[in-house]
């Protein structure tokens, strides 16, 4: 009985193979309209991480009327993604955004192939002649957050939910840590790790230990900040945000957060390309572009904590370095002093926490 | 005190996050007492946890989100049974297909429902309990799937022990032909099984995404179906111990979040391999004390071991 | 011919045209070079843990471990090639990977096998939690001590050296590892149908008390095939890992583990029938982008297609079955 499975299996492999035969010379001419293909590692709708990306990907397409998008979501960060690349390139597509960190290598090799198209990675810090990086500095955002949940707590104990231990992500928790420290210098820290992008069950888990620990003011670095934000919620401690807006899920509780806003830096990329312009570089915006902003404030911030966070806006606007000053690690030894300030390279390869963390880090 | 708050935060955070698994889990042994298994669980609970939410989204009335999702999960199950009783086909691989179908198809309509708001389950009015120092604190935060998880264990054990339905379920399990004999039709039996556990393993999906975290997200059970397909095996297919082995995963897990937050200063990923080890370890404890089977139904034992 | 029924219904119902895309699946899998070798690379894992399904099967045993077994292949195997000194040459090298990932993967399937051939615990759940431990193993060693400092912190293994890779042919990512798995497959179905071993096997399947009586040692055939199984899966780990992700990573196995496992279940624990069976599944994975880009589809929609094919497989023989009474 099985044989005929198999006679069946291989009939339709056989149909499948001359179709394929007969058709293999109809693969559309690319055309005059700019065609540019996004891959995401996730799906585009978890309010969080994809979701931004792809509402940049929108927002672009309503400016940019002549350019075609497409997008691919939920391809795994490793080879996979290489596939998804060789297949757009052969039906035209000349500028890709890979806009997971993980898909740094694969898009060097197939770049590697390609070197008439344009790859533009998020978060990436290696260059290739067609392959440039973009990414925006939310850290500078997250010190800001940070500051409003120092100034808010009582227990002086915050507590951040993080998937992995990926360099961004510890950009994100030392940065909101010092924000913190900058109002309530004995504010801590607390990090759980959940080990996985989307895992909302073990989210809410984590956000309930954290909370039974003594925590009041949670943020998190996961794909959807949804469900973090609502067990604060409901537990009746504040939150602070990231990637997207979710103020509505915690009406009581919500402080501030960091989104993206990456339209108008697509459409830069894109239109440079366009017009010639294009280099390969590493693009890193910041709040002075409005690739990332703050999100909006909650009821419990007190006037004179918006107002510190508005002036030490306007300094970042205005140049002031994040990582600078004094600042030292989990075990004391400093990693920049008075004066100092660390270099481009080593934020993006950060590979420690700061004094007033607890957690590990491997 | 402390300790006393550490441990009632312990045991209700273990609880609550345990609640979804041990529905599925006792759906599970309900069908496997039949003599069928059902690897699709994963997709039931997925359905179920969809429906759940779209209709508490609907309606914004959670009782009826839970409502829904049983009933998806039970309806996504009459393939199963379709396959399995009707057809005769191979259930490993049925089972898996019902998983994939249910997630395919939840991912897929679920998109519109990321970023929904519900409210979920109202605080349960405790009165005066409410004002017991540490237990006060702990049954807070107990909603009523909650609740109902720990009465519903003992009472399915002793419908499926003490009953003559119950022992028709059995009698099933351990050799169909036998029961045909009996006058019982195994067929209808396993019909049974099959929605049964179709039924609650949608419900425990609801429960994750109406109670738990309110929130509905592609794949949000995150295998937490197959575990409980494993664990049926731990708690010895006895509905009696559904509570607790899926308890003591649930709790192991929520264990090594509580470790990290206590800055334990172990890679978060061997600490997740706890939960597995734990159960491991009560397993082969629980072979080598009985030495046998392990109260597997004779007609499953058949099953997982022929291979046609 | 059903699933194809199914699917177009399913297509129509969202509103697509439906030939369309079944055409375009087609053109996804086999449709040019690259596709047919794209198609080719997914199979090489599938059909290794099909095979690490199948083998314990004949004794009886239902390992799902497949997933674990590749993470621990994947793992020793880039154990032996961190520590192995730079200059190595390939035919060296490679046999000796794949040596040390065979044993590792086997080392993930010895236990379970253990546990049930002296305590009588079930394999089947012993193998999926291991599965679990597994993973979580590959992602300490890379998110930990092996986590390469020149990627920034992503977490990866240092690449492997140039003599541990395994080579493509015809400038694609198809490469030996296919060949060593329909070798291992036919090697091993005669072994399994021609030899006196797997005649033993048989009888120890069917009535292991008969078998017993007659001089054979139950246990020690349990750990044999359940170490066989486990290797063939290892293999996959360090070949994925090694062809083609050059490096270690988290997450290699993706769904291999279960898709070959339903694999040997569809084609009855039959080696030979595996290998079609293999190849088709290849070809719907590697075609599932082809859905993503043309249709617009999100990509649940391909987990739907997949689902649909095994139900209509298993509807179309379980009619026949009935039929046949």
């Amino acid at each position: 009985m099985f044989r005929i499975i198999q006679r069946t299996f291989t009939a339709a492999a056989l149909a499948f193979t001359s179709f394929a035969a007969l058709t293999a010379f109809a693969t559309p001419a690319a055309q005059a309209a700019d065609k540019v293909g996004f891959i995401y590692v996730g799906p585009r709708t978890d309010f969080g991480y994809n979701f931004a990306m792809d509402q940049g990907r929108l927002a672009m397409e309503k400016d940019m009327p002549g350019t075609k998008t497409v997008f691919f979501e939920n391809i795994p960060e490793n080879a996979e993604v290489e596939r998804v690349m060789e297949r757009l390139i052969s039906q035209g597509f000349t500028t890709i955004f890979p806009t997971s960190y993980g898909y740094l290598d694969p898009a060097l090799k197939v770049a590697a192939k390609y070197p008439k198209v344009t790859f533009m990675h998020a978060g990436g810090f290696k260059l290739a002649p067609n392959l440039g990086t973009f990414f925006a500095d939310i850290d500078e955002v997250e010190f800001l957050s940070g500051m409003a949940a120092g100034a808010c707590t009582k227990t002086g104990k915050l507590g951040f939910v993080a998937a992995h231990p990926i360099p961004q992500t510890l950009r994100n928790i030392n940065a909101f840590t010092l924000g913190a420290q900058s109002v309530n210098p004995k504010a801590t820290c607390t990090i759980v790790w959940t080990g996985s992008w989307s895992d909302p069950a073990k989210e809410a888990e984590a956000a309930n230990t954290l909370i039974d620990g003594g925590v009041d003011v949670l943020t998190m670095h996961v794909d959807g900040p949804i469900t973090i934000t609502q067990t604060a919620e409901k537990r009746g401690v504040m939150v602070c945000g990231y990637h997207a807006d979710a103020s509505k899920f915690a009406p009581k509780g919500w402080l501030t957060g960091s989104a993206w806003n990456w339209g108008p830096l697509m459409e830069r990329i894109v239109k440079s390309k366009a017009d010639g312009t294009w280099k390969s570089e590493h693009i890193r915006g910041s709040i002075k572009d409005g690739y990332v902003k703050l999100a909006s404030f909650g009821p419990l911030v007190q006037d004179s904590t918006k107002k510190a966070i508005g002036a030490k806006e306007k300094g970042f606007i205005s140049g002031t370095a994040q990582w600078a000053g004094a600042i030292s690690k989990q075990d004391g030894s400093a990693v920049t002093k008075v004066g100092e300030t660390l270099p481009l390279a080593k934020i993006e390869s950060m590979d420690f926490l700061v004094a007033g963390v607890k957690g590990t880090l491997k | 005190m402390d300790v006393a708050m550490f441990l009632a935060g312990f045991v209700v955070s273990g609880l609550r996050s345990c609640t979804p698994l041990f529905y599925v889990l006792l759906g599970e042994t309900l069908t496997e007492r039949v003599g069928v298994v059902n690897l699709g669980v994963e997709g039931q609970m997925l359905i179920g946890a969809f429906f759940g939410f779209a209709m508490t989204v609907w309606t914004g009335n959670p009782w009826l989100g839970m409502l829904a999702g049983a009933a998806a999960g039970m309806a996504l199950s009459i393939v199963h049974g379709l396959l399995c009783v009707t057809l005769k086909a191979n259930f490993f691989a049925s089972g898996v297909a019902l998983w994939m179908l249910g997630g395919g198809l939840s991912a897929y309509f679920g998109i519109n429902l990321v970023g929904q708001k519900i409210d979920g389950f109202p605080s349960i009015p405790w009165g005066p309990f409410a004002h017991i120092p540490v237990l006060g604190q702990a049954l807070a935060q107990l909603t009523p799937t909650v609740l109902l998880s720990l009465f519903i264990g003992p009472v399915v054990g002793f419908w499926l022990f003490r009953t003559r339905p119950g022992l028709h379920w059995r009698a099933v399990g351990e050799s169909a032909e036998a029961a045909r004999t009996m006058g019982i039709v195994p067929e209808r039996i396993k019909w049974q099984g099959i929605l049964a556990g179709g039924f609650l393993s949608g419900f425990g999906g609801a429960s994750l995404s109406v109670d738990y975290t309110r929130n509905w997200i592609e794949w949000m059970t995150a295998g937490r179906g197959l575990i409980a397909v494993g664990l049926v095996i731990v708690a010895r297919w006895n509905p009696y111990l559904a509570l607790p082995s899926a308890f003591l995963f649930g709790a192991t897990e929520a264990l090594t979040l509580r470790l990290q937050s206590m800055g334990v200063k172990v890679s978060p990923y061997l600490l997740s391999t706890l939960p597995y080890l734990v159960c491991l370890a009560v397993l082969v404890y629980g072979y080598w004390r009985a030495r046998q089977r392990g109260g597997m139904p004779r007609d499953l034992a058949a099953a997982f071991a022929h291979t046609e | 011919m059903l699933f194809l029924a199914l699917c177009a219904g399913f297509f129509l119902l969202l509103g697509k045209h439906p030939l369309e895309l079944l055409w375009q699946v087609a053109l996804g899998a086999f449709g040019d070079k690259y596709s047919t070798s794209e198609t080719l690379v997914k199979t090489t894992p599938i059909l290794f843990c099909a095979l690490a399904a199948a083998v314990p099967a004949r004794l009886g045993l239902l390992s799902v471990g497949q997933s674990g077994q590749f993470y621990l292949g994947a793992f020793v195997g880039t154990f032996f090639v961190l520590h192995l000194p730079a200059a190595t040459p390939a035919y060296l090298g490679l046999p000796s990977m794949l040596l040390f990932a065979g044993l590792g993967g086997a080392a993930w399937g010895v236990v379970p096998g253990f546990l049930r051939a002296r305590v009588g615990v079930n394999e089947t759940l012993t193998t999926l939690l291991f599965n679990y431990v597994g993973a979580l193993l590959v992602d300490w060693a890379v998110y930990g001590p092996w986590r390469d400092p020149n990627n920034l912190g992503w977490p990866a293994s240092a690449p492997f050296p140039a003599g541990a890779i395994f080579p493509g042919y015809f400038g694609s990512r198809l490469h030996a590892g296919l060949f060593i798995a329909i070798a291992l497959a036919v090697g091993l179905h005669i072994l399994l149908t021609r030899t006196r071993w797997g005649l033993m096997l048989r009888v120890m399947k069917s009535n292991r008390k008969v078998a017993e009586s007659a001089g054979m040692r139950y246990g020690l055939h349990v750990v044999a095939v359940m170490a066989i199984g486990g290797a063939l899966a290892g293999l996959a780990g360090i070949c994925e890992t090694s062809a083609i992700q050059g490096r270690l990573q988290s997450g290699v196995a993706a769904n291999y583990g279960i898709t070959g496992f339903l694999v040997a279940w569809m084609a009855g624990q039959h080696l030979i029938r595996i290998l079609p069976l293999a190849l088709v599944m290849g070809a719907i994975l590697s075609a599932s982008d082809a859905l993503q880009l043309f249709a617009e589809l999100p990509s649940a929609i391909a987990v739907v297609m997949q689902a649909m094919l095994f139900l209509s497989v298993l509807g179309v023989a379980g009619w026949r079955k009935r039929k046949g009474g």
